[in-house]
């Protein structure tokens, strides 16, 4: 026995020695990367639920000789598609895990739980929510116009970078799994992190483009809405919009079943399981797979940086568009509406409501915006569903 | 409409810049007009539940009417109910049980324990009396 070999080949397969090797320095960026998203979920906060686990899965996949124990990558990105039978046989925890991803099966069940938690009261109490919701879409496409300029992307690819715009996870993840999974992690991880940074992105523009005196308009209180209109919206939404844009079925259909859940009020255990086990489950097996994605050898290219600049470009012109059209709506209503509530309309729930609030109360200390800007917030969620049902329609 | 889509362009494939702009046109219209069907869906059903609201705020005697008619349905459940047939009963059930020197509560217990021993229903026994036994000092 040579106890010399021995510890020869203990060291060469250690992941210090694995450092050493060509692109090694790749993974120690990564694993930098990692650590500043931990100190962003645990010091900062920023949707620490999702960052939390998307970095942890970032620093395995990038310890070298770790992740060959964990995740694959090569065998997502094959182009003669996956071997689910050498997966589920020889695949490592986050493989098995990421399955859920490749199929589109956790951004649908994090729908259900975002129906179940989702009140669409304040949308049904003042339908034009929904134009807002609307126009803070305008940012997907100004974004896919940048995305195909700047030719260094395909149909699907482009389409896949401008749903980041949508500010909306589950949408994005879903759309990109099945048009571009190669760019699926920096996708994902632009997108969480924009979610994350709305309180930062979006106030300068808010002020920008408003001024005091409509910072201050106060909104009055819309009509109740009845029990029975609220059970009657998820089924009249589903049978209405999945006839027209099929391809949005999976997502609408699953939010409004979350929705109908929530409102029917026979199914209360079952509405709290989505809220909660359910939600808390899926959200941890997104973030620690979608994050083991971003190995380096794959994540750190001029693509993923291009990538990253017109994820936050469209951030910034879906909150304009939200913006310049609530400026229109209280033109309209003679000031009845705030315009401070268009930029709620980038689905972010409840964070970009919340922001519109904080910055209503900012200039006018008693104008309580919250609930007039959580009807753009959820109609953007629609708006997202059925902007990616329309990109899915086009590139299928 | 994306029937009509599917077939136009490849995901592996660029999008010229022009294609994309028509591409995002009609897309930002097909969000725009989902989006506005369901606004005026979602006034009119709250012009229809506002209107029968206010319809019955209006007319109070209407919502008498529906009020009685309710009643008037819940009356003819609960009769329905009473005409049923009502379960027969096990014979044995009927007669006096003498107590002596027996709670009540005591004797209900005792009931239940021998019909739960004997594994036959409470209702097919017939107890005569129950009498406490003094302890022998």
């Amino acid at each position: 026995m040579d106890i010399g070999e021995i510890l020869k080949n203990l060291g060469q397969s250690s992941g210090y020695y694995l450092f050493g090797e060509p692109e090694g320095w790749k993974s120690i960026i990564m694993i930098i990367v990692a650590f500043f998203f931990l100190f962003l979920g645990i010091k900062k906060k920023f949707e620490p639920l999702l960052l939390v686990g998307i970095a942890f899965g970032m620093l395995l996949t990038n310890l070298p000789g770790a992740s060959d124990q964990l995740f694959h990558s090569d065998w997502w990105t094959n182009p003669a598609g996956v071997n689910y039978g050498e997966v589920l046989q020889h695949g490592g925890l986050l493989d098995i895990l990421y399955i859920g991803v490749k199929t589109g099966v956790y951004p649908c069940l994090i729908f259900i739980g975002v129906g179940a938690m989702t009140d669409f009261g304040p949308m049904l109490s003042r339908p034009s929510s929904l134009v807002l919701g609307a126009a803070a879409q305008m940012g997907i496409y100004l974004v896919f116009i940048l995305a195909a300029c700047t030719g260094a992307f395909t149909g699907g690819e482009a389409a896949s970078i401008s749903i980041i715009a949508g500010a909306d996870g589950p949408t994005a993840i879903f759309l990109t799994k099945q048009l571009a999974p190669q760019i699926l992690a920096p996708i994902a991880v632009a997108a969480y992190s924009y979610m994350a940074l709305i309180p930062l992105l979006q106030p300068p523009f808010m002020r920008l483009l408003t001024t005091k005196k409509e910072r201050m308009a106060v909104m009055q209180t819309s009509r109740t809405v009845s029990k029975k209109e609220k059970i009657i919206f998820p089924i009249l939404v589903t049978v209405i919009v999945c006839l027209l844009l099929p391809s949005v079925a999976p997502l609408l259909g699953c939010l409004m079943f979350g929705n109908l859940l929530k409102e029917c009020g026979v199914t209360e255990r079952l509405s709290d399981t989505a809220q909660n086990a359910l939600m808390n489950i899926v959200t941890l097996f997104l973030g620690i797979s979608v994050g083991a994605t971003a190995v380096a050898a794959t994540f750190l290219t001029t693509k993923t940086l291009i990538i990253v600049v017109l994820g936050l470009a469209g951030f910034v012109l879906a909150t304009i568009s939200g913006l310049l059209i609530g400026k229109f709506l209280y033109v309209v209503s003679k000031g009845k509406i705030n315009p401070l509530i268009g930029s709620a309309g980038v689905s972010a729930v409840p964070m970009a409501a919340r922001v519109s609030n904080q910055m209503g109360l900012k200039y006018n200390q008693n104008n309580y915006l919250l609930m007039h800007a959580m009807g753009p917030n959820v109609a953007g969620v629609i708006g997202s569903a059925v902007a990616a049902g329309f990109l899915l329609a086009v590139f299928s | 409409m994306d029937l009509i889509l599917a077939s136009v362009l490849n995901k592996d494939e660029n999008v010229a810049p022009l294609d994309a702009l028509y591409l995002a046109l009609i897309g930002i219209a097909v969000v725009f007009v989902v989006l506005i069907v369901l606004m005026l869906v979602i006034w009119l059903m709250g012009k229809i539940f506002d209107s029968s609201a206010k319809l019955r705020e209006k007319h109070p005697e209407l919502n008498q009417k529906l009020q009685n008619a309710k009643a008037k349905i819940m009356f003819w459940k609960k009769e329905q109910a009473q005409a049923e047939p009502a379960q027969e009963v096990a014979n044995g059930t009927c007669g006096e049980l003498k107590l002596i020197n027996v709670e009540e509560r005591d004797a209900a217990m005792i009931m239940a324990i021998v019909a739960d021993n004997l594994g036959t229903p409470l209702n097919e026994l017939r107890f005569i009396s129950i009498k406490k036994v003094e302890d022998e000092k």
